[in-house]
């Protein structure tokens, strides 16, 4: 349905970690608002009934019965979200949620729970390129979550302590395993946590700006996914772009978070659905998804 | 405003009591029956009667029911079987059928099978033919040459006297010599499985929701070691029950999916293309149950061998393994595509699958010329990682739904 001329429009991304979800007032196009989200944490729980739940919640906040939305999308597992409309692929959502988040967004750098991806957009959100992390969990937040929880650190105050950090201590930039060991080391040899943590922050980023580069990525990046939300890591990859920007001027990057970037797959997905619904509605099919 | 959809809000009514849930559990049983059990009871039920395996592409199934024989398509072990000894008789850089069969073989999984018929799919499974025979001297097979020459009076007349030596070669193992009568009855009831299973195409194309291609797939493989009678009514139970689902309707692209004819891909695979919103209304996995684009014509006094060796000739749907001219390949896909309805194609072929991989660059450039966007991926029968599919699977079916285009 619409609000006025308005579609009102839900994007759900289940994820490995947490289930989000975007209700979005649009025209089908760039003119949109957010009226409401929610982040709901798997902890164990059946996705299918976490993603229901994180649903129920977000209709609530944002005040409209599930009945009036006109495109339910899913991304990330959409496996779990029975109920929905249609399905995009999480590298189109990401990309056309950074977009709304930052109209300057050239890449996105999407920094989940298990993968990474670098995904290069044109200026309607178009993916242009993409490339992941492969097997290897170093680049990815669920490696950062088990350097934690050897540390005893809570997640949420990972960001903090190393951006506190005065000598950080490198680690192995390939491996996980090897980089876990090292953090053993690190303990027995007295360093301080910050500056693991910094360490661990570095390794990860320069991982990933390679993961960029290899995509052609330039301009404006905009972090998504969970680790999005970690200062420390925005911080490490803020101040690797800033180091290379000496000798590769022409193609520096400039790396952006914003609040919401947690939640840039549900907004691209919701967006996406108002588009797509308004395609079918030019094309007379919209009882296709009916 | 146009009246919008209503997505419900609990898990869809198909999720709750699917009455497919009977016919799908048996053939998955059937499916996943490894060591063939389904033929070992068959051959307890009739004493004294052959089973005989064939490899893919195509075999005229209904010459051996007419035999009292059992048929039993061989599709390689899939993901199921480590392949240890089977790696060591064949090269690296070929596909994986091969070696699983070998592997199947070596630990006694096909030992139900009297024979085994290899049929003319490429030089691979020629060799397979000639490793069968130097592993199993004792026991029957033979190569099935099909003709390429599809006039009448050569590949024809080669074709039937092929047909005619093998009927020869079983009656020696044991068969029941071959009767016209009993020929047009096997005919008639291998007719009636493939009008099930174009009724099963027809609505799977018509409500792609209703018919998931991964469901379609196992209920057609399912037929592997059944008769066409007994495979004939699983199809119509299960289409009957897929009819009385409650269904929830997705907004999903429609694909054809093609190259898979002879080693399948996991299931799993199958139904990664459809997770990532592709509807597959058209494919040709397991080529073998549709290689005939029609019915076997029969008629009163008709030599049944020769009908059969016609059908091959006038009805074969045109495939990789089949030596006709590029353009018409490439127009029967995208003659295939438009009765599909559908908005873009995805080549799966089997690593090293030289027949597939080798018609590719033809049909991209027929499909190019039509517009019709495509993309294409490679698996082998034991794929396990699918995630770059998955990724590859996703951005096409986003590119075509948002954009119309492949990219």
């Amino acid at each position: 349905m619409s609000d006025g001329t308005r579609l009102l429009t839900a994007g759900i991304d289940p994820g490995a970690s947490a289930v989000k979800v975007a209700v979005v007032a649009s025209d089908g196009g760039d003119a949109a608002e957010v009226r409401a989200t929610a982040v709901e944490r798997i902890r164990r729980r059946g996705v299918r009934e976490v993603a229901t739940r994180a649903f129920e919640q977000a209709c609530a906040a944002a005040g409209v019965e599930p009945a009036q939305l006109a495109y339910v999308a899913s991304t990330g597992d959409g496996d779990a979200v029975a109920f929905r409309t249609g399905h995009f692929y999480s590298m189109t959502t990401h990309g056309r949620g950074a977009l709304f988040l930052d109209p300057d967004a050239r890449a996105v750098l999407d920094i989940g729970a298990l993968h990474a991806r670098g995904i290069r957009v044109d200026e309607r959100g178009r993916v242009l390129g993409h490339r992941m992390t492969s097997q290897c969990a170093s680049g990815t937040g669920q490696f950062l979550e088990n350097i934690a929880r050897y540390l005893g650190v809570p997640l949420d105050d990972v960001g903090a302590l190393s951006l506190a950090a005065t000598s950080p201590e490198k680690v192995s930039g390939i491996c996980a395993v090897l980089a876990e060991t090292d953090v053993i080391n690190m303990v027995s040899r007295g360093i301080t946590t910050p500056d693991i943590l910094k360490g661990i922050h570095q390794s990860i980023a320069g991982r990933l700006v390679l993961l960029l580069r290899s995509i052609g990525a330039q301009g404006v990046v905009v972090l998504t996914g969970g680790l999005a939300r970690d200062p420390g890591m925005v911080a490490a990859l803020r101040e690797l772009a800033e180091a290379e920007r000496a000798r590769r001027a022409d193609t520096a990057l400039d790396i952006r978070a914003h609040p919401d970037s947690m939640l840039a797959g549900a907004i691209g997905a919701a967006l996406l659905g108002a588009y797509r619904h308004r395609q079918l509605e030019r094309a007379g099919r919209v009882e296709r998804v009916a | 405003m146009t009246a919008t959809p209503t997505p419900p809000l609990s898990p869809p009514p198909a999720a709750m009591a699917d009455p497919a849930a009977g016919p799908l559990a048996e053939a998955r049983r059937l499916v996943e029956d490894r060591s063939l059990d389904t033929v070992r009871a068959w051959k307890a039920a009739h004493p004294g009667a052959l089973a005989i395996g064939h490899l893919p592409i195509y075999v005229p199934r209904p010459l051996l029911e007419a035999m009292d024989c059992l048929p039993v398509a061989l599709f390689g072990g899939g993901d199921q079987v480590d392949i240890i000894r089977g790696d060591s008789y064949f090269q690296s850089y070929i596909c994986h059928l091969p070696r699983s069969t070998v592997e199947l073989a070596l630990a006694g999984d096909l030992d139900a099978l009297d024979g085994v018929l290899f049929p003319a799919i490429c030089d691979v499974v020629r060799n397979l033919g000639g490793m069968w025979k130097l592993l199993f001297p004792d026991r029957y097979s033979s190569y099935l040459d099909l003709p390429q020459n599809l006039d009448p009076a050569l590949g024809g007349r080669f074709y039937a006297d092929e047909l005619r030596r093998i009927t020869r070669e079983l009656v020696a193992r044991g068969a029941t010599p071959l009767a016209e009568r009993a020929l047009a009855a096997a005919i008639a009831r291998e007719n009636a499985r493939r009008d099930a299973l174009f009724a099963l195409d027809a609505l799977r194309r018509r409500q792609p929701w209703r018919v998931p291609a991964s469901e379609a797939y196992l209920v057609a493989r399912a037929g592997a070691a059944l008769p066409a009678a007994d495979h004939r009514a699983l199809l119509q139970a299960y289409l009957n029950a897929a009819l009385q689902r409650a269904v929830h309707r997705y907004d999903n692209v429609r694909v054809v999916v093609t190259g898979a004819f002879c080693e399948q891909p996991p299931l799993e695979l199958i139904r990664t293309l459809e997770l990532a919103g592709c509807d597959i209304v058209d494919d040709d996995f397991q080529l073998g149950w549709r290689y005939l684009e029609g019915p076997i014509p029969t008629g009163a006094g008709a030599d049944g061998i020769e009908v059969l060796a016609r059908a091959y000739l006038d009805l074969g749907t045109a495939t990789a393994s089949r030596y006709i001219g590029e353009e018409e390949k490439g127009a029967a896909l995208v003659r295939r595509v438009r009765r599909a309805g559908a908005e873009g194609v995805i080549f799966a072929a089997a690593s090293f699958c030289d027949p597939a991989l080798l018609d590719q660059p033809m049909l991209e450039a027929a499909l190019g010329a039509a517009g019709i966007p495509f993309t294409s991926l490679k698996f082998s029968e034991n794929t396990g990682q699918l995630q770059v599919i998955r990724e590859q699977a996703g951005a096409f079916s986003d590119a075509v739904k948002l954009w119309g285009s492949a990219a």
